[in-house]
Order: C-alpha cells, then structure tokens, then sequence
C-alpha cells in the first residue's frame, strides 16, 4: 500500500481581523474615556433656618468684604470691616487672622477659634474669589465661617 | 552575486506579545470609562492658591453643578440627572429633599470660578430650603499631582 504524506504546511489562525477589532475597540476606548480630575472640598453646614428666631451671635463677627475686578486669579480685593488695618492680599489676610488669635503664644489674641467671620461677597464677586477668601480664613484656622448674602 | 536562500520560507511577525498588550490596554480602559464621575459636568472649579481643603467622600451624596455662561452668568442647574432652568429653582429643592430622605447625607456644589456669587448664593438658599440639615461641600480644584 502507498502512503501518501501530505506537504508539511503550517496551520494557523488568520489574526487580522481580531486584531482589526481590537485595534478598533482600543480606540475607541482611549477616545471615549474622559478621566475623572482630582477634586477637593470645603466642608459646611447648613443650619435649617428658623424666620421665628433670630439668631443671636456670640461676639460681633469679623467681617470680610471680597470684590472682584476681573476674572484672573488675582483679579479681586478684599477688606476688612472695623478699625482695622488694611489688608491688600489674601496672604496679608491670613497673616492677620494668624496673628490676631487668641490662645497662643506670641499672639495678640482678640478672636477665638470660633469667633465668627463673615464673608461678605458683592453679587458681581466671582466664586473663585469668594473661595479664596473663604480658603484663606481656613487657613488660619477658624471654624466658624459664613457666606452672607451678596451686598 | 546571487542571493541563497530558501524560497518556501515565510518570514512572520510574532505577533502574541502585541496581542497581549493590546488587551491589557483595552481591559484597563473598559474598566476606567465605568468609574468616570457621571454627575460631574465640565467646568473650571475655583482653584484657590495652598487650598487646604479635604478630599471629600464620594459616597452618598448629592452632585449640584451650576452651568456656567459667559461673563459669569449660569445656564442652569444639572443635578442627578436632571437639568432645571434658573426660574424653578424649587425644582432643584425638590430634588435634593428627595435624595436626602433617600439616604444621601452630603450635597456636594461644583460651580465655575467665574461664575457670579449672586448666582451661586441662590442655589446654597434653595439647598438650605431642602431642609434636613445637609452638609455642603464646596468643590474645588484638587492639586495636580
């Protein structure tokens, strides 16, 4: 009896379409993905308001205006109500919370941790301004902190 | 000079290591797109200078985006899926009240940088009228790593 040997060939699986599909699938994967950007935040309570009673602070709070004159970073101003002297920047801001508060050494002491501040925007004030501000009086560590409503 | 060689020879890539990485690249970007933040709409979050705020805790909470326009103004509001003009701000207290008493514990404000506080004084009323007592976070900018 003769056998017959088949040619030696090499068997395979053609790749080329897979690899057109997945190529695809990548692509549109890389193109549809819209990663999510890092995010921080400023914690804040939001009592119920009660029109019945009125609320009775503590202490006269700090009051600090913002104003905005652009929309840049540093497009804005703030200032202080009161006999005090005046700030120029949000840094300058920071140094007089820190250095008016009260329970540490070295400081003059007139507010407490919780003596509350009022930030007191302009309706036209941008919110990152407004933020700023608000970012700076954290800075210095006071708790009691409000948004009034715009003046 | 004539070139030697074996005529029947085919000369293939080895493509198995391409392949490989190929998938690897689309399993990871499969599982990314699942966990992008759908509630968040794009906008230039305030990004104050040494913020030191917190990361906040993605669970149970509320998103409130306020659209921003040009020159500061707001197209509207887009919360859990539904987008309310700037007239109905009730709607928009409605909504967070209902996500509230469904067990959320945190409304979260994403608002633009430039976006005027009048507008975005408004919206802190209106999720104060939710009741409830909410705590708010203020969203901002995190730091680029």
């Amino acid at each position: 009896m003769i056998v017959r040997r088949r040619k030696a060939g090499t068997i395979g699986v053609n790749l080329t379409s897979m690899i057109d599909v997945v190529f695809l699938l990548l692509i549109y994967f890389m193109v549809a993905t819209e990663f999510k950007t890092a995010e921080e935040s400023f914690p804040m309570d939001l009592p119920l308001r009660d029109y019945r009673q009125t609320i009775q602070l503590d202490s006269e709070p700090l009051v600090i205006f913002v104003e905005s004159a652009g929309d840049k970073k540093s497009d804005f101003r703030v200032r202080l109500d009161g006999p005090w002297d005046p700030v120029s920047s949000i840094e300058e801001l920071v140094l007089f919370l820190r250095s008016n508060k009260a329970g540490r050494f070295g400081a003059s002491g007139l507010f407490t941790e919780t003596h509350p501040i009022l930030i007191r925007p302009t309706k036209e004030t941008r919110w990152g301004h407004t933020i700023a501000a608000y970012n700076a009086v954290v800075r210095a560590k006071y708790v009691n902190i409000t948004l009034d409503e715009p003046s | 000079m004539a070139r030697r060689g074996n005529p029947s020879s085919v000369i293939n890539a080895n493509m198995t290591p391409m392949i490989d990485v190929t998938f690897l690249l689309i399993v990871f970007f499969v599982v990314v797109s699942q966990i992008v933040d759908r509630d968040a709409v794009f906008m230039n979050l305030p990004a104050p200078s040494q913020a030191v705020a917190g990361i906040p805790d993605n669970q149970s909470r509320v998103v409130v985006n306020v659209v921003p326009l040009e020159h500061g103004d707001v197209a509207g509001i887009v919360v859990a899926g539904h987008t309310i003009a700037w007239d109905s701000m009730h709607e928009l207290s409605d909504i967070v009240e209902t996500r509230l008493r469904g067990g959320a514990t945190e409304v979260h404000l994403r608002a633009d940088r430039t976006t005027k506080y009048s507008y975005v004084h408004q919206v802190i009323e209106a999720i104060r009228a939710a009741g409830l007592n909410p705590r708010l976070q203020l969203v901002i900018e995190g730091e680029q790593p």
